[in-house]
């Protein structure tokens, strides 16, 4: 261990060497501190800490993000091709402890540099709080600076329903309607799940949502109905009623409400305590006045919100999220310095961490089971031999991009939506354990096998 | 030593004889990218090395000697053929506890400074904090740079990076230290003061294996060597049967006069052609003037910037903190063989001497070691010691010797 300590110290001492370390010390710096004293919000509490933590807590990761990867491969790379590796390789010190060495001491470096910067940002945060107006402030204690769980209707896994349509449609080849199996499929799918999202006009849809196990938690308390929708509507600043009856079914005087909110945003309001029915169920019937489809997203479209712990709690689990990413980065950066040389093993990490930035763009690849895109001209997809190839490495990065991105901290934190710590636990297997235990072992393994000396130096 | 006491499958005291390296059909071809040969650097190498020796591997530039070294060390994997060190593969991590390696140049850390390098390297030989500042004090005072302790290694000088690289080779009082061209870079006063070392290093029963093309270092201290060329042996064996003429003899004695000078010639020449005889007055080698010339200097200005003379052989080296120095005996005897000293008559005599004693004189070794299984030479008499003591003090600057 005292080896392993030692390589620590090093890694901490050589990472002091670059500028870049402190170029970026200094950016971070301005990040944390100038960003919260400079960027002005619209004045209300949510408007505040949406912008302040989105920008901050953004920065923050991409800039230590940026600056692990760097370290990471110039910390073993550099001292590979140096030739001081040489040197320390002779010692009765194992490659394993070196590289462990190596990745603890930058795991290190960002926890000291992820409290000072999550230190800042959170008393900055308190202070801009302090500006609010009276009003605003209350609703920051109440609603915002708080720690929000989510519980959502339970939803049927769809695919054995999709299974058995597509079974019946490729039976009957007539039904294809000219479209691939794919393109089939997908239809079907967005077909049985418009049955949980789309909201008829005039139609109003019952949604339930089992509270059973929270329900002395949550008796006298307040709770949080957090809605989005869209609609076909081509006009953007248009305003949709909503119907909403909350309370047992049985009940004869459940709360009614009527909420007028925009489309494609989150909405919140307040659900009066104690209507949870005796098996724990909180029953909402919603209905649409309009006269278009209102469509609430599944993962997002109607969510209740409850409280779960305090902000400050859900501040350090966030950044200890943002830590896990960290940890993974620089698992990344060592495994390609491993093997490569300094310039190659950054612009391989940096070319992974730009595949990781555009999961937007896989996942779209994906879903429409091509990289063309739609064909206006033939009213469907277009497909390439390219696809063939591509398809496959593109459903493979998305799943292990999926395991990182599925953690959205910063998201949660400016919403107030709790970040639990089985998420958190989650956070750590998924991300730190499989992902960056995998990246490890391939680095080691490289690096144990080196020959070191084939380096000439450059000193 | 802690670190030897964690790492009892490697012979922690080895007996003398003991082979300590072994090399058997050693090859390494460097492949391209492809994986197609490039260079064959090492082809079909073989040699021992025994407990005690000083071992020279010697060849010109490009010879194959430091990739040999770095074979050794297991910074490079062979093509073909076996090395055991200790016993082990190169690769062994306990075995690298009682090995000291000093690269062909500088690959310390730039940022380090000269006590933090040390203490670096001797955490990595688990050294408990006590001893490893003890030999950091140490060894910074023998290697001459305990007054720039806290400068960084990035702006020392070419010889003083060559000093704390030596200085961080012997952090773990290794049982073998590999010097890759231990003198190159340093001023006539390191060189010696390196070779001193090595000689005190051997007289403790340590291996040294010495990497370099520098035909006077080997010469001076080497046991054995092996000859490089085109990364094969073209030659090894002890130094002083590769260097000996047997068929010729070198009488070095005071001036005569003019009569005793013919009747000396003219007995001579009764077997010996006329052609054949060679006379001249000798002279002092250039390292000992040299010396001198720094000494009288040094004794006019006693400030500079740089690396100051080498103190005495740190005392963990000499494994004896107490005692006196054997060390110090070591460079006192070499700095009292620069003027040689008159030749044994009957190591003149004898006819069956195959050593050219006047070369043996230069290389100033208190006594003669066997070939092939050296053993640490017997201390020299109080007699030699006196003057020997004076020359040294004079030499590191140190008007008592200590």
């Amino acid at each position: 261990m005292n080896k392993i300590a030692t390589i620590v110290g090093l890694t901490w001492k050589a990472a002091f060497r670059y500028r870049l370390f402190w170029v970026l010390c200094a950016m971070l710096a301005a990040a944390v501190v100038g960003l919260p004293l400079l960027i002005k919000d619209d004045g209300t509490a949510q408007g505040m800490v949406q912008i302040l933590l989105t920008y901050t807590l953004s920065t923050t990761a991409a800039l230590l993000g940026f600056a692990t990867l760097w370290l990471s491969c110039g910390t073993l790379a550099r001292d590979v091709e140096e030739c001081q590796m040489q040197m320390v390789a002779v010692k009765p010190i194992a490659r394993w402890q070196i590289w462990l060495g190596k990745w603890l001491g930058l795991l290190s470096l960002n926890v000291v540099l992820l409290a000072l910067a999550g230190s800042a940002i959170f008393v900055l945060l308190q202070w801009r709080a302090g500006r609010l107006s009276p009003d605003q402030q209350k609703i920051l204690r109440e609603d915002i600076f708080v720690s929000r769980a989510s519980a959502r209707e339970r939803t049927q896994d769809l695919n054995p329903a999709v299974d058995q349509i597509m079974k019946r449609v490729v039976k009957d080849p007539s039904t294809m309607n000219g479209f691939d199996r794919a393109e089939m499929r997908r239809q079907i799918t967005e077909r049985l799940k418009a049955q949980y999202t789309d909201l008829a006009p005039f139609k109003s849809r019952l949604i339930g949502i089992d509270l059973h196990t929270l329900q002395d938690r949550l008796r006298n308390q307040k709770l949080q109905l957090r809605i989005k929708f869209q609609t076909a509507s081509p006009n953007p600043d248009a305003q949709f009623t909503t119907f909403w009856r909350i309370g047992p079914t049985n009940s004869s005087n459940p709360v009614e409400l009527s909420e007028t909110f925009p489309a494609d945003s989150f909405q919140e309001f307040t659900v009066p305590p104690n209507l949870v029915d005796d098996q724990g169920h909180l029953w909402i019937e919603v209905g649409n006045p309009n006269d278009v489809n209102l469509t609430f997203p599944l993962e997002e479209g109607i969510e209740l919100l409850y409280p779960e712990s305090t902000f400050g709690v859900n501040f350090i689990r966030g950044l200890m999220v943002i830590f896990c990413w960290l940890a993974l980065l620089a698992s990344i950066g060592l495994a390609a310095a491993s093997f490569l040389s300094f310039p190659v093993a950054a612009f391989v990490s940096l070319a992974v961490l730009f595949i990781g930035l555009s999961s937007g763009t896989v996942a779209t690849v994906v879903e429409q089971g091509t990289i063309v895109g739609y064909d206006a001209s033939k009213g469907a997809y277009g497909h390439t031999v390219v696809d063939i190839v591509v398809l496959p490495f593109f459903q493979g990065a998305l799943k292990i991009i999926n395991l990182v991105e599925s953690f959205s901290p910063i998201d949660s934190l400016s919403s107030g939506r709790s970040i639990r710590w089985g998420q958190l636990g989650l956070a750590v297997a998924q991300i730190v354990l499989l992902l960056g235990g995998f990246f490890c072992v391939v680095g080691i393994f490289l690096f144990t096998r080196r020959e070191l000396a084939t380096a000439q130096g450059n000193n | 030593m802690s670190a030897v006491a964690e790492s009892p499958s490697v012979a922690a005291a080895p007996k003398a004889g003991q082979v300590i390296v072994s090399v058997r059909g050693l090859t390494k071809i460097f492949k391209d990218f492809w994986g197609r040969p490039k260079a064959k650097a090492v082809d079909n190498v073989d040699f021992e090395v025994r407990r005690g020796e000083v071992f020279g591997l010697l060849g010109p530039n490009g010879s194959g000697k430091s990739t040999t070294v770095k074979l050794l060390l297991g910074l490079l994997y062979p093509t073909r053929g076996h090395i055991e060190v200790f016993g082990h593969s190169p690769r062994h991590v306990a075995s690298k506890a009682h090995i000291g390696y000093l690269p062909e140049e500088s690959y310390l850390y730039r940022f380090l400074d000269s006590h933090e390098t040390l203490d670096f390297f001797g955490n990595l030989f688990d050294l408990p904090a006590a001893e490893r500042d003890k030999r950091n004090e140490q060894l910074l005072e023998m290697v001459g740079l305990s007054k720039v302790r806290t400068r960084v290694v990035g702006e020392f000088s070419k010889g003083m990076q060559r000093r704390i690289g030596l200085a961080q080779a012997l952090i773990n009082d290794p049982d073998l230290v590999i010097l890759d061209e231990p003198t190159a870079g340093l001023d006539p006063i390191g060189c010696r003061e390196v070779k001193d070392l090595i000689l005190a290093l051997a007289r403790r029963g340590k291996t040294v294996i010495l990497s370099s093309h520098l035909l006077a270092d080997v010469e001076d201290v080497c046991d054995r060597v092996v000859i490089y060329y085109g990364g094969r042996i073209h030659a090894q064996g002890p130094l002083r049967e590769l260097l000996a003429k047997p068929d010729a003899v070198r009488i070095t004695m005071p001036a005569l006069g003019r009569e005793s000078m013919k009747k000396v010639l003219d007995l001579i020449r009764q077997d010996v052609a006329a052609d054949k005889v060679q006379i001249d007055n000798p002279t002092q080698n250039l390292e000992s003037y040299f010396l001198e010339v720094v000494r009288k200097a040094k004794e006019a200005m006693s400030e500079t910037s740089g690396a100051t003379s080498g103190s005495n052989v740190a005392a963990y080296l000499r494994g004896d903190a107490e005692a006196a120095p054997a060390g110090d005996k070591l460079l006192e005897r070499l700095t009292v063989a620069a003027p040689p000293k008159t030749v044994e008559p009957a190591a003149v005599a004898a006819p069956e001497q195959k050593i050219d004693q006047t070369k043996l004189a230069s290389l100033a070794r208190p006594t003669e070691k066997p070939d092939t299984t050296p053993t640490p030479a017997p201390a020299p008499a109080p007699a030699d010691l006196s003057q020997a003591n004076e020359k040294l003090s004079s030499l590191l600057g140190k008007p008592d010797g200590k």
